[in-house]
């Protein structure tokens, strides 16, 4: 069966990938900080792969997931010190918490097409960062929330090596689950909506209904990263947790990878990840982090759209001279050229 | 007395709001774009304007002699050469993206040459006020709303009396329309996008007349322009405006009781339960319904 080995090849294969290497980084990492960069690229890879449910499936593209995530670093935060509970435990009320504020949230962004989701994402950006930095006595404003460590007395390497883990089960986790939406009915109309909404709801898909569906989903992986490392660093300023650059981080390391790929985001990831790390050790904070961010924002979306993976996978494609490919990636002008070119042939 | 002075100051910031959520809308018109850059651009006029006071020690309101065409270039060149290229299919979210990078090159580049220092330009007649019924208003607030005022009026005429407005228009409505009957959608699509970006120019150099500018200021104008677009209906020049008086009012009045940081918040409250209740916006918007 050609089908499944090729299936095996191009999710078995990564994943296997992806399981060595994460089981083993700790044991090869140098040092304590290149291990606490490791957690940083994790983080990123699962917040890039919770934006891809909304973004990959149905098209719709978020500049606030930083936002998202900010939010579930504040709530855990938030329920350790002023609701007592343990930190695990608030780890995962927190994220129940933000996937509810994701329904009117995404009732408010999904009613209309395009436009105004991205709308509502930016703002929702600029509004969280003003209501934590002004609403001080609870958030604790532009002083900080210091986040009670959730293994206390463990020494720092140790303390790396544990959040490592964690992370790369969530990533894990995450991934299997957009391999499961990938495959389900559910996602087949999500994808319908990327593709054409108008056909997608005139065919029977309960449009909006999936499209909020999934962004709570989003919203849900999302606050579980962003809770994790609330516990990780343990400290939270409102500056960094409802920046509108990290929304554009991840926007950027998902379509550097390819919003269409189960391992797209991942790979963006940590593409951009490390090189985030990289340069904030040679350069430091410097506007030109901006300019750099823009440029490449800008060049992926003006020449590479679809990502890396797929501009390679087509590559390739084109290097070996093959025409099997779904009808999905094929146009209809395409197709009519193909028809032609068979019947050329025949004749 | 406070509450009459607010709303003073509130239609004065009004008008302001109004003149740069027109530009904004009239790119959503014209491509269904949302236009994130709109108000980077905007602090990049406060700038230049700031530096030529600065430097050059003239009156920052003859940077507009520079900055309006220069700007009105950029913007066509920014729709010829980068949004007309995009795929249409994805044309709504990849030029989120584009702008949204512009915007970010343009507030590291600002950071870069400039510093993030927070600047202000000191002006002779910065401090003079007059007395109007009781309340105090600063010249520089008057010719800053003046200046809205007379861009807003001009793009208006301009909209309503020329043939190219009216080519714009037919554009805006219906572009396959437009074409048939003769219209260069593509070239004017683009000189309507100078016009957009041209009353960012207009608008930076009011606002750098009396307010303190830094890099990042711009996310601080462009969520509430947005909500203004949105509540206004995306895609009504005249929408635009009656939300930007009536957001600005607000806004001010609030200002009395919440105080200035939570007063803002009133745009994305707007916002939300427009969406929620009204999505195609309270005034006209008639093409906002489809996106």
């Amino acid at each position: 069966m050609p089908n499944a080995s090729k299936s095996l090849l191009s999710y078995g294969l990564p994943a296997l990938v992806l399981i060595v290497a994460i089981a083993l980084f700790p044991s090869l990492a140098p040092n304590p900080y290149i291990l606490s960069s490791g957690v940083i690229v994790l983080n990123w890879a699962v917040l890039a792969t919770a934006w891809n449910f909304v973004g990959g499936f149905t098209g719709y593209i978020s500049l606030g997931h930083g936002a998202l995530a900010g939010l579930g670093g504040y709530a855990t935060g938030l329920l350790i010190t002023k609701a007592d509970l343990p930190s695990f435990g608030a780890l995962i009320v927190a994220a129940v918490l933000v996937a509810a504020l994701a329904v009117p949230i995404g009732y408010a962004a999904l009613r209309v097409r395009g436009a105004s989701f991205v709308i509502v994402s930016i703002a929702l950006v600029l509004i969280l960062l003003l209501v934590f930095q002004s609403w001080s006595s609870v958030t604790g404003g532009s002083r900080g929330l210091v986040v009670p460590r959730p293994f206390p007395g463990m020494l720092r390497p140790d303390h790396h090596r544990a959040f490592f883990f964690l992370y790369g089960g969530l990533l894990l986790l995450a991934l299997a689950t957009w391999w499961l939406l990938d495959r389900s009915r559910f996602g087949m109309g999500l994808k319908a909506i990327r593709e054409d909404e108008d056909k997608a709801e005139s065919l029977g898909t309960p449009t909006f209904a999936y499209k909020l569906t999934v962004f709570v989903v989003s919203a849900a992986f999302t606050a579980l990263a962003g809770g994790l490392y609330a516990l990780w660093f343990g400290d939270l300023d409102p500056v960094f947790q409802f920046s509108v650059l990290t929304g554009s981080y991840i926007v950027l390391m998902a379509l550097l990878g390819g919003v269409r790929n189960l391992y797209g985001p991942v790979l963006g990831a940590i593409v951009v990840g490390v090189a985030l790390e990289y340069f904030k050790v040679e350069f430091g904070n410097s506007p030109l982090h901006l300019v750099t961010t823009g440029l490449l924002l800008g060049l992926v979306v003006m020449f590479m759209p679809d990502g890396v993976i797929p501009s390679l996978t087509a590559l390739v494609k084109r290097l070996r001279n093959r025409e099997d490919s779904s009808i999905r990636e094929v146009t209809a002008a395409d197709l009519a050229e193909q028809r032609r070119e068979r019947e050329a042939a025949k004749s | 007395m406070l509450v009459f002075q607010s709303v003073i100051l509130g239609l004065l910031l009004g008008g302001l709001y109004a003149l740069l959520a027109a530009g904004l809308t009239l790119y959503f018109g014209i491509m269904r774009v949302v236009m994130i850059a709109h108000s980077a651009f905007l602090i990049l006029a406060a700038y230049l304007a700031w530096w030529t006071n600065d430097r050059l020690g003239i009156d920052p309101l003859l940077s507009l002699v520079v900055t309006v065409p220069l700007f009105f270039g950029a913007g066509v060149l920014l729709q010829r050469g980068l949004l007309s290229r995009l795929r249409p299919a994805t044309l709504t979210m990849m030029s989120v993206l584009i702008t949204f990078a512009i915007a970010l090159m343009i507030e590291g580049l600002l950071g870069y040459a400039f510093s993030g220092t927070q600047r202000r330009i000191q002006l002779g007649y910065g401090t003079a006020s007059f007395d109007l019924f009781g309340a105090r208003v600063a010249v520089v607030k008057l010719i800053a709303f003046a200046l809205a005022a007379v861009s807003l009026a001009a793009l208006y005429t301009l909209m309503k009396r020329t043939q190219f407005g009216w080519a714009l228009r037919a554009t805006i409505q219906h572009r396959d329309a437009a074409r048939l009957v003769g219209i260069d959608t593509e070239r004017t699509a683009g000189y309507g996008f100078g016009l957009g970006l041209a009353t960012a120019a207009v608008g930076g150099t009011a606002l750098s007349l009396d307010t303190t500018i830094y890099p990042s200021l711009h996310w601080h104008w462009i969520g509430p322009l947005m909500a203004i677009i949105v509540v206004g209906g995306l895609g009504s020049v005249p929408g635009a405006a009656a939300a930007a008086l009536l957001l600005g009012l607000a806004q001010s009045l609030l200002q009395i009781p919440m105080g200035a940081t939570w007063a803002q918040t009133v745009f994305y409250v707007a916002l939300f339960a427009t969406l929620a209740v009204r999505p195609q916006g309270f005034f006209g918007g008639r093409l906002a319904q489809r996106f």
